[in-house]
């Protein structure tokens, strides 16, 4: 942006992140940026070894980068991109899947083919019109419309009737708020999609036994159009494609379904309400998750006893990566709640916010492992004091220079997103721990067309 | 597109999957050949060791090339951190407010 500002740039890259950043200049429309490239990996380097490359290796790179003018290699005349409607290839199931994955379209599983008559049946369960642009997808910045979301709806095998579903997905995750152009970094976070209202029951979605397992195609096909979209719109492709760094990585996580009728028995809100939502709304919620926590099974008719449970290992397997919140002063974990584990909150006249509070009452870690920590991922220069100094996090995580306080893992209570749903038989939570300011929280409505239930009949019928 | 089926399955025509780009290409801005005098902004994105990196390079530019100024990225705020959609909207203002010649930014590790 700052060359598009009118200023001549180079940016200083590592020898891993070079492809990802062709993709990046390239989404951005300027492919022939000067990159300046230090070799290796700064930070494993010792500081002898920093300085080398420094001085030797990189300091002439920015020199010919700002000075030098190359010869650019784009052309304005490079073929234009197909249009919606143009037929880019034919061939049998098995072919035109090998196109897709030649082409890095595909994720490695069988597609199903996007012909203009199954996106015309994904069509009917919208209003909008087809060319309707939803969303820019960064880094590659490619367009979302409504028309691409249909195709990328097929290829994943979802059903047409999930298409007003979609369409709020990649709302969610175009919001800007969300920062899908992180999508592709060093953590390998995944996007987790939680859904709301009575569609979890009208698409037939999971949201008992089992619930974050592939094989309900509701859940399943969602999770993976989004993969998809992120694939394809934002252009995160591995070798031998570029653009998404996920260090290792994680496979794409089904969509999640809230138990409404376990909530509403308990007499808690649902999760869509708590983002702001009205109970009974059909909303989806998307936001990132850079691991999970083992099963933990907590029991006792007394909730302090569970509270505990959930406290050391949920709370535990997040501490490592609540540093890295703290950098970003933004971190939304998410606690996946077991519906005869909400129960018993609930029976015990304890609120989502009463279970947030402990959490974020109990569950501490020492300031010094909160410095180390962050640094190691990358953030070199990250001080709690100057956190709170610079109001990022409040004064509780600087009241003192030793290195041995206890500090809130947690930065704030209203920040645990709560969500019930599993196996009502067993006595079994997770955690989700998600990656501060990239995929926080993002809800969106779903827009249904206005003769959804006369379609739905239909389907039924 | 052309590839003829071999056995009695049906062919599917398919379209494409991939959006319309948002940009249109165009080349970087023109170069500055000499960077005596100049004035040479930093931004940084505050992870990989920058804070190590930036001093060595205007370290060894001030060596070449005399009159050389640095605006240090303290001054632009972190671009990566919890307010970079503000940094990044105040950065072209900001640039100007500094006489900025070239931008020097980091670090993508």
């Amino acid at each position: 942006m700052v060359e598009r500002a009118g200023y001549p740039t180079v940016s200083i890259v590592s020898s891993g992140f070079l492809k990802q950043a062709e993709v990046v200049a390239r989404g951005l429309g300027l492919p022939d940026l000067p990159i300046a490239h230090y070799p290796g990996v700064p930070m494993t380097d010792s500081v002898e070894e920093l300085q080398r490359k420094v001085e030797h290796e990189l300091i002439p790179q920015i020199i010919r980068g700002i000075t030098a003018q190359e010869v650019v290699t784009f052309t304005q005349t490079a073929a234009p991109d197909p249009a919606p409607r143009d037929v880019v290839f034919r061939g049998t199931l098995d072919e035109v899947g090998e196109h897709f994955y030649s082409n890095q379209w595909s994720d490695g599983l069988p597609i199903i083919p996007p012909t203009l008559e199954r996106i015309e049946r994904f069509l009917r369960y919208t209003d909008r019109a087809a060319d309707e642009v939803i969303g820019i997808c960064p880094p590659d910045n490619r367009e979302a419309t409504v028309w691409n979301i249909a195709v990328t709806g097929v290829i994943a095998g979802c059903r047409p009737e999930y298409m007003p579903l979609l369409i709020a997905v990649v709302e969610a995750v175009t919001d800007p708020e969300y920062r899908m152009q992180d999508a592709g970094s060093t953590p390998g976070w995944e996007s987790l999609i939680v859904v709301n209202g009575p569609i979890v029951k009208d698409l037939d979605f999971n949201c008992g036994a089992s619930v974050m397992r592939v094989g309900r195609q509701a859940n399943t096909s969602v999770g993976r159009f989004l993969r998809l979209v992120l694939r394809n719109m934002s252009g995160f492709r591995f070798a031998p494609g570029a653009g998404d760094k996920g260090s290792i990585g994680q496979s794409f996580l089904v969509a999640l379904a809230e138990d409404e009728d376990a909530v509403r028995q308990i007499g808690w809100q649902p999760f869509s309400a708590d983002r702001g939502f009205k109970a009974g709304d059909n909303i989806v919620t998307v936001q990132s998750v850079v691991g999970i926590s083992p099963p933990v099974y907590t029991g006792s008719e007394k909730a302090t006893e569970h509270a505990r449970i959930l406290a050391e290992v949920i709370g535990g397997s997040c501490t490592y990566w609540s540093p890295v919140g703290i950098a970003y002063g933004k971190w939304h974990p998410l606690l996946l709640l077991g519906p005869s584990i909400a129960k018993v909150f609930a029976q015990e006249g304890w609120s989502k916010d009463d279970l947030r509070k402990y959490l974020y009452d109990n569950v501490t870690m020492r300031a010094s492992d909160a410095e180390r920590y962050a640094y190691y991922v990358g953030l070199t220069d990250f001080s709690l004091a100057d956190k709170v100094k610079q109001g990022i996090v409040p004064a509780v995580y600087h009241e003192s220079d030793d290195p041995e306080r206890l500090i809130p893992v947690f930065q704030k209570p209203e920040w645990i997103g709560i969500v019930v749903a599993g196996d009502p038989g067993r006595n079994q939570s997770k955690g989700y721990c998600s990656n501060h300011v990239q995929g926080p929280p993002v809800s969106k409505a779903v827009r249904l067309p206005r003769d959804w239930n006369q379609l739905l009949a239909k389907i039924r019928g | 597109m052309n590839v003829r089926p071999i056995s009695s399955e049906p062919a599917y025509e398919v379209v494409w999957p991939l959006g319309r780009s948002h940009w249109d290409m165009r080349a970087p801005n023109e170069r500055v050949p000499d960077l005596r005098g100049k004035t040479i902004c930093e931004i940084w994105d505050h992870v990989f060791r920058g804070e190590r990196i930036f001093p060595l390079i205007r370290e060894t530019l001030q060596k070449r090339y005399p009159g050389i100024r640095f605006v240090e990225y303290d001054k632009l705020g972190d671009t990566h951190g919890p307010h970079q959609k503000e940094v990044l909207a105040a950065l072209p203002g900001l640039l100007k407010q500094y006489g900025c010649d070239a931008v020097i930014s980091g670090v993508g590790a």
